[in-house]
């Protein structure tokens, strides 16, 4: 396997008028060729601003640590995706050789123009096609997308498609460039459930046919399962376990990641309550001490969580995880 | 639509001409005595018939919105026994023309530098369109028509009041005097649209950053688009829409301020005219044709920027076509 992109101590707070507010802190993470990484986490947790660094995209008030080190690796050598300035340079993170898909299917098309246009304008940027060529290839795909009719919906606009049509057609958007690296941004949630499944399976097999890298972010571990070769598990801005889909989810080691899985449902026992991870998610102004997660965490050991970083452990060489409970020397 | 709405605008005005206490012909003749006439009660039936006053309320109002509608009349004036068209000849349509530059003018300022200090991340310029937009908000149009009077009377001996010079003042139209029109018109429509561009630039800026936040910019910046395309294919095309919702509303008010300003600048035009029959002489059919002509232009123009809208923004065009 090799590395398509490899993110080193990203660390990115935002200038607000109550200060800074660190939003992703100290993140590593590697997605190979062809590999689905799954990104999950409470609402706030910084996934969004993670997948948007990729692609250099934050807003203007971002500000990135000096260690902060983002590498994709192209056919043409590896490209610092942070030192990109220029907007000429920037197409190859954008659209280029990374595609996004947003959370909302109808917010993300420009709703005044159609949605053939708004394609046609993406592959042409990247290419040296003609228009006529750009629309053959972006009919095509909205009909490999399973969209019917395509020619008819090349000239319609956002609003006059269904919420599972607008997000098919926004995944041939995406795909039509040929990218190495998709991120998809809770690309489902705003879906019913019968459409949700339709969606991931579509893009199931397209990463298989494409042979592509996904980042699957969601707030849904159960999804995570269904669709990802590893996750990572993020609370406030931090990695706090990564590994293996199956290991992590049969054998969690965070008790952050333990409280999510037993969030989710039991098909087993559909009538035993629903046990959300107590406690409030604190403010992005006051950051916990010690270990981020220490104000909500069910095992916590005593002061060391309160006043020291836990540092990453690798339970197995795949396998790492952020506590004090597995620190091989607790200080 | 536009129909329907003008001839509930023509039953609003008929009946608040109705309502003012008084009757056209009573207004008259009180007008007479006071002249040093001797009006007696017969004087006033007889006037009363000779009006129509004794007709029945639908049957006058059916005969005035038959007339305005199809012969463009709006009869005698009360007090001053004139036919209305004649008393207001051009003037309506002169204070209509400076309205409308005045409002084409703010916007021609108003949106390319509306979207771009949207765009601009220099606190520099912000600051600086900041404090000029203020400056348009704060000073009130007849300070600034004061002052601008002032400034040209100490320099060029001429207080610039007047839309004629006094040479054509009373002329037929004619090129020369057109010419002499649009030397003088331009200080009005500066100063009504001096405070008009400060309001349209907030209203644009304010459209623009709105839509800059939405996802549908970032998805296409995520796309690659970038530069002057990403700003004004994405955020300026789609904040034209509610930009054009707005423009009627600031015809009406450049109409409102019209009058203080005519009234400084001494301009014999209708706003001036209305407040003037309005408040001495209680002249109904002459205020209520004024009323009744500014409410038509504002109803046209809604029904111009809906034909707009219509053009930019494919959602209304559907919903139009069904
Ligand atoms: N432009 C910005 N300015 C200030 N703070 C920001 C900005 N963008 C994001 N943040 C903050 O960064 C933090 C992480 O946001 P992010 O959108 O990445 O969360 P998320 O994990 O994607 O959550 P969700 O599941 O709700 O999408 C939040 O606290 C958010 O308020
Ligand atoms: S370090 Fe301490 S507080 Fe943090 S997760 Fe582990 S046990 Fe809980
Ligand atoms: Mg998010």
């Amino acid at each position: 396997m090799t590395a398509l992109i490899e993110v080193k101590n990203l660390t990115i707070q935002f200038r607000t008028d109550e200060g800074l507010v660190t939003a992703v802190d100290d993140v590593s993470f590697t997605i190979d060729k062809g590999q689905v990484m799954g990104l999950v986490g409470e609402s706030g947790s910084g996934k969004s601003v993670t997948a948007k660094a990729l692609m250099h995209l934050n807003a203007r008030n971002a500000v990135y640590s000096p260690e902060s080190r983002i590498t994709l690796h192209t056919e043409n050598g590896p490209v610092e995706v942070l030192k990109l300035k220029s907007a000429r340079d920037l197409k190859i993170v954008r659209g280029g050789a990374i595609s996004m898909i947003f959370q909302e299917p109808m917010a993300s098309f420009a709703p005044a123009i159609t949605i053939g246009d708004q394609m046609v304008e993406q592959l042409m940027l990247h290419s040296d096609m003609s228009k006529q060529k750009a629309k053959e290839i972006s009919v095509e795909m909205l009909d490999r997308v399973g969209i019917s009719d395509p020619a008819r919906r090349f000239s319609q606009y956002a609003f006059e498609l269904s919420g599972g049509m607008r997000q098919r057609a926004m995944i041939a958007m995406a795909l039509s460039t040929k990218p190495k690296l998709l991120i998809a941004d809770e690309p489902t949630t705003a879906l019913d459930v019968t459409i949700q499944a339709q969606v991931i399976d579509l893009m199931k097999d397209l990463v298989r046919e494409f042979h592509m890298g996904i980042i699957f972010i969601t707030h849904d571990l159960g999804v995570i399962a269904q669709t990802a070769d590893k996750v990572a598990v993020k609370y406030l801005g931090r990695i706090v376990e990564e590994g293996p889909v199956r290991e992590v989810i049969r054998n969690p080691k965070h008790p952050y990641t333990q409280g999510l899985l037993a969030a989710l449902p039991k098909l087993e026992d559909l009538d035993a309550p629903l046990t959300p991870v107590a406690g409030d998610i604190p403010s992005p102004l006051e950051r916990p001490s010690g270990c981020v997660f220490h104000t909500r965490c069910p095992k916590i050991i005593g002061d060391v969580c309160k006043s020291k970083l836990p540092h990453h452990t690798q339970v197995d060489p795949t396998h790492r995880v952020a506590c004090h409970l597995h620190t091989e020397v607790p200080a | 639509m536009a129909l329907v709405t003008l001839l509930t605008v023509s039953l609003i005005v008929f009946t608040l001409m109705e309502l003012v206490p008084g009757t056209c012909a009573e207004r008259y003749l009180a007008f007479k005595n006071t002249q040093g006439s001797q009006i007696t009660i017969a004087d006033i039936e007889a006037e009363k018939k000779r009006l129509g006053l004794d007709r029945p309320f639908p049957e006058r109002w059916g005969k005035w919105v038959y007339n305005v509608f199809v012969h463009g009349e709006f009869g005698d004036s009360c007090i001053l026994r004139l036919n209305i068209n004649q008393l207001l000849a051009d003037k309506f349509w002169i204070s209509l023309g400076i309205c409308m530059a005045a409002l084409i003018l703010s916007y021609a300022i108003a949106v390319p530098i509306g979207i771009i200090s949207a765009s601009s991340q220099s606190p520099i310029t912000n600051n600086s369109l900041r404090f000029v937009s203020y400056l348009g908000l704060a000073l009130p149009n007849f300070l600034l028509a004061l002052i601008i009077m002032l400034i040209s009377t100490v320099l060029f001996g001429d207080s610039l009041t007047g839309l004629f010079s006094k040479e054509y003042r009373d002329a037929a139209w004619s090129w020369a005097k057109f010419g002499d029109f649009l030397s003088r018109a331009w200080l009005p429509v500066f100063i009504l649209g001096w405070s008009a561009t400060a309001f349209a630039l907030q209203t644009v800026r304010a459209l623009m950053l709105d839509e800059i936040g939405k996802l549908y910019v970032t998805a296409a910046a995520a796309r690659g688009v970038s530069g002057r395309k990403l700003l004004w294919r994405y955020p300026a095309k789609h904040s034209l829409g509610p930009v054009i919702n707005s423009l009627g509303f600031d015809l009406n008010r450049i109409f409102n301020e019209l009058p203080i300003v005519a009234l400084i600048l001494t301009l014999t035009e209708a706003g001036a005219l209305l407040f003037e029959s309005l408040a001495r002489s209680n002249d109904q059919q002459l205020a209520g044709a004024i009323i009744f002509l500014l409410t038509a232009s504002i109803v046209a123009l809604n029904f111009a920027t809906d034909i707009l809208l219509a053009l930019i923004d494919p959602r209304v065009r559907r919903g139009l076509m069904g």
